[in-house]
């Protein structure tokens, strides 16, 4: 079974495209922020430079762990439940539930080794870059040298390796668990209820996120700038929860919005409803990036921004320390806000190429390409939407937190100019993705689309 | 009479439905260029079922796919219903299938996330046409899926899913329905319901069907069976039985060899 795992990978990179980006890029944020603690480790540095190296690998570099598993293990069972009617055909002529499992639990340890070690350059590249911003703004003496030594390249390629098979498990054996008979039922729809366990993982995270937030406007107020080591992290913990419920988020909204979509979108607007509906647990995918980038990028901006707000109110000049939070600040949203991106993008391209055959059936029943796009274009509204609604209530388990506990306010003056700014980039990005790749799979002939 | 070359005018006085006029298709560039349609004409008039064989290579996909206007001919033209299928662009000619064709496939490329009847109404929602439920409903029961109305495709058997698709072109009433090996997929049982329905579809509700297929038994519930070999039309059959459609089927060959050497001389 290996040794089809590496034929099929071999002769099929193109289907593997997305979860090796995926993992390229995680191992290369990990390694990048583990090479601080490298560089902690040199002879020399200042026991105080020691400490901001080694918390902002823990802060920052923690929460990349927590993403790249949350993103490598959707994007492979994306492209796990893409393969069902292979995975079915392999079961007809004879393979058993634990060889396939094997089998895409090998690809995909493959697919970690290879990514994960060409994401080596990358991250010493990236890593030289933070450093060297820490440098400038004076946080870490001049005379410290970086690092990029063991503990770097061995997070970086233990933890992608040992996300990336756990996910494959996890998807290989939700894979397997159907019955050859109904596996090829299973690979056009699929039953629209999440696990029990499913559920209950988004409830402690959801749960995490109140912990915090509750425990910053209590045990926090009045403690300065420590109130954002509580409340920082609840808008992701937040986020992750909304993200798990995705499928039955998008079955709610689907149901109020029904009735508006198909009324102004005709046919498309019904079909979109329709694949909204149906298609639940492959949309939540996509919807997944879409709450984390606007749940943490917002929640963090307006939480700097108040910060800033309470300074300047007092007339005072910011601290070493208080600059030191505001650069990881800005580090974790920008680092959060590529990889989210690049997530959104990776998600929506795999998804929307593999509708080839779908488009052409929309275009054989006599769909113009038009109405095949604003099909697309109105899946992608009802995505957004939604994924902007939860991303913005997680972001306020944060920014409501952090500003009470510190202002005495509920918001910040700049959150709304953040909110917009969010979206619009969440927008933006969202129907690039998916309507720009939908246009390119469509120019295919609707009979050969179908015939694939 | 219908179905010979050269176009010429069908002597009934029934409408046409559909009319090939000197139809070629090549592939490749001149070099390697493979003919698959070698100017072909015929006229079918409407309310007829022809089926189309041939062996594999023949033409007899891309004559489909030329009439039907999924492809476009590299010389020649298509008229349906005497309309002349025009349009440069893929949206044209969809508005004109929309209007003038239905189609059957071999994988009946149902919608995976529509309903039985949703699926039944999407061309007329997509045509911006008014959805008549209650004919739709009808037009399953008469397919034998009335208690199936609100399932999915994935549901269903693959007869079932085949009646599911006659009967998404038959609510749309188009000029001509082109039927690609439509029982190619399915058991002997739900291939005989499936050709019964299509001879009900001309029977009945008067519409015209062409079927391509490689199986004699099928052809035999068309009106007229036509032969392809070489992109050329080389015979045609009318009231066919299965034994004599396979008896020309092994002479085909031969025909086609006869044809070869009268080029030469």
């Amino acid at each position: 079974m290996f040794a089809l795992a590496l034929r099929s990978l071999r002769r099929r990179a193109g289907a593997f495209t997305a979860t090796f980006l995926a993992i390229f890029l995680g191992a290369a944020i990990l390694m990048a922020f583990a090479s601080l603690l490298d560089t902690s480790l040199g002879k020399g540095v200042p026991s105080a430079n020691r400490e901001t190296l080694v918390t902002m690998a823990n802060v920052v570099g923690g929460w990349g762990l927590l993403i790249v598993i949350f993103a490598v293990a959707s994007t492979l069972t994306l492209s796990v439940r893409q393969r069902g009617t292979e995975l079915a055909l392999l079961k007809s002529i004879g393979a058993t539930p634990a060889q396939i499992r094997r089998m895409i639990v090998g690809e995909s340890a493959v697919v970690a080794v290879i990514a994960a070690a060409s994401a080596i350059p990358l991250a010493l590249l990236a890593g030289h870059g933070l450093f060297a911003m820490l440098v400038d703004t004076h946080q870490i003496a001049p005379n410290v040298e970086y690092t990029f030594g063991p503990i770097a390249i061995s997070m970086g390629l233990g933890i992608t390796f040992v996300a990336a098979t756990a996910a494959a498990m996890l998807a290989a054996r939700r894979a397997t668990r159907v019955r050859a008979a109904e596996a090829m039922i299973e690979a056009t729809t699929e039953p629209g209820r999440m696990t029990k366990k499913r559920i209950a993982t988004a409830c402690v995270f959801l749960a995490l996120g109140v912990y915090l937030a509750v425990l910053t406007v209590t045990a926090m107020r009045g403690k300065a700038t420590d109130a954002m080591s509580t409340a920082g992290s609840a808008d992701g913990l937040a986020a992750i929860g909304f993200a798990l419920l995705g499928p039955a988020l998008i079955r709610k909204v689907i149901a109020i919005a029904a009735v508006p979509l198909e009324r102004l979108g005709g046919a498309s607007g019904h079909l979109a409803v329709e694949n909204l509906r149906r298609r639940s647990d492959q949309m939540a995918t996509a919807l997944m990036p879409i709450i984390l980038f606007t749940g943490i990028s917002i929640g963090t901006l307006c939480m700097q921004s108040t910060e800033n707000a309470v300074t300047a109110a007092a007339g005072v000049a910011k601290t070493a320390d208080q600059k030191n939070i505001e650069t990881l600040n800005l580090v974790v949203i920008a680092m959060i806000a590529l990889f989210a991106a690049i997530m959104l993008i990776n998600t929506l391209v795999a998804a929307t190429t593999h509708r080839r055959r779908e488009f052409g059936q929309q275009r054989l029943a006599g769909a113009t390409p038009v109405q095949v796009l604003r099909v697309v274009a109105l899946e992608s509204t009802v995505l957004t939407a939604t994924g902007v609604l939860f991303g913005a209530a997680a972001s306020l388990f944060t920014s409501i937190a952090y500003s009470s506990a510190r202002a005495d306010t509920l918001l910040p003056d700049s959150g709304v100019g953040i909110f917009l700014g969010m979206v619009a980039l969440a927008v933006v990005l969202t129907f690039t993705a998916s309507i720009g790749t939908a246009r390119r799979t469509i120019r295919t002939p609707a009979i050969d689309a179908v015939a694939a | 009479m219908a179905g010979t070359r050269g176009g010429s005018t069908a002597q009934h006085r029934t409408a046409e439905a559909l009319r090939l006029f000197a139809v070629s298709k090549t592939y490749g560039e001149a070099s390697t260029q493979v003919t698959a349609l070698d100017n072909v004409s015929l006229t079918l008039p409407s309310g007829t079922f022809t089926a189309v064989m041939g062996p594999s290579g023949s033409g007899k996909s891309t004559l489909l796919q030329c009439a039907a206007g999924l492809d476009r001919p590299t010389r020649g033209h298509v008229l349906v219903a005497g309309a002349e299928m025009t349009g440069d662009d893929e949206t044209a000619l969809t508005k004109f299938r929309r209007e003038h064709v239905g189609f059957i496939f071999q994988h009946f490329n149902l919608l995976p996330t529509l309903t039985v009847l949703q699926n039944v109404m999407l061309p007329m929602r997509l045509a911006r046409r008014k959805v008549d439920r209650a004919y739709c409903e009808t037009i399953l029961q008469r397919v034998g899926l009335s208690g199936r109305l609100d399932h999915l495709p994935a549901e269903l058997s693959g007869g079932q899913q085949q009646r599911v698709a006659i009967a998404r072109t038959l609510v749309s009433r188009p000029s001509v329905i082109f039927a690609d090996e439509p029982t190619g997929a399915l058991d002997t049982r739900s291939a005989r319901e499936v050709l019964a329905l299509l001879q009900e579809a001309v029977r009945t509700f008067g519409q015209t069907v062409v079927m391509v297929t490689h199986d004699p038994v099928a052809a035999s519930y068309a009106d007229a069976v036509l032969f392809l070999a070489d992109g050329r039309i080389v015979g045609r059959m009318t009231h066919p039985t299965a034994e004599a459609v396979a008896e020309r089927m092994t002479h085909l060959g031969d025909a086609v060899a006869e044809r070869h050497a009268i080029a030469v001389v």
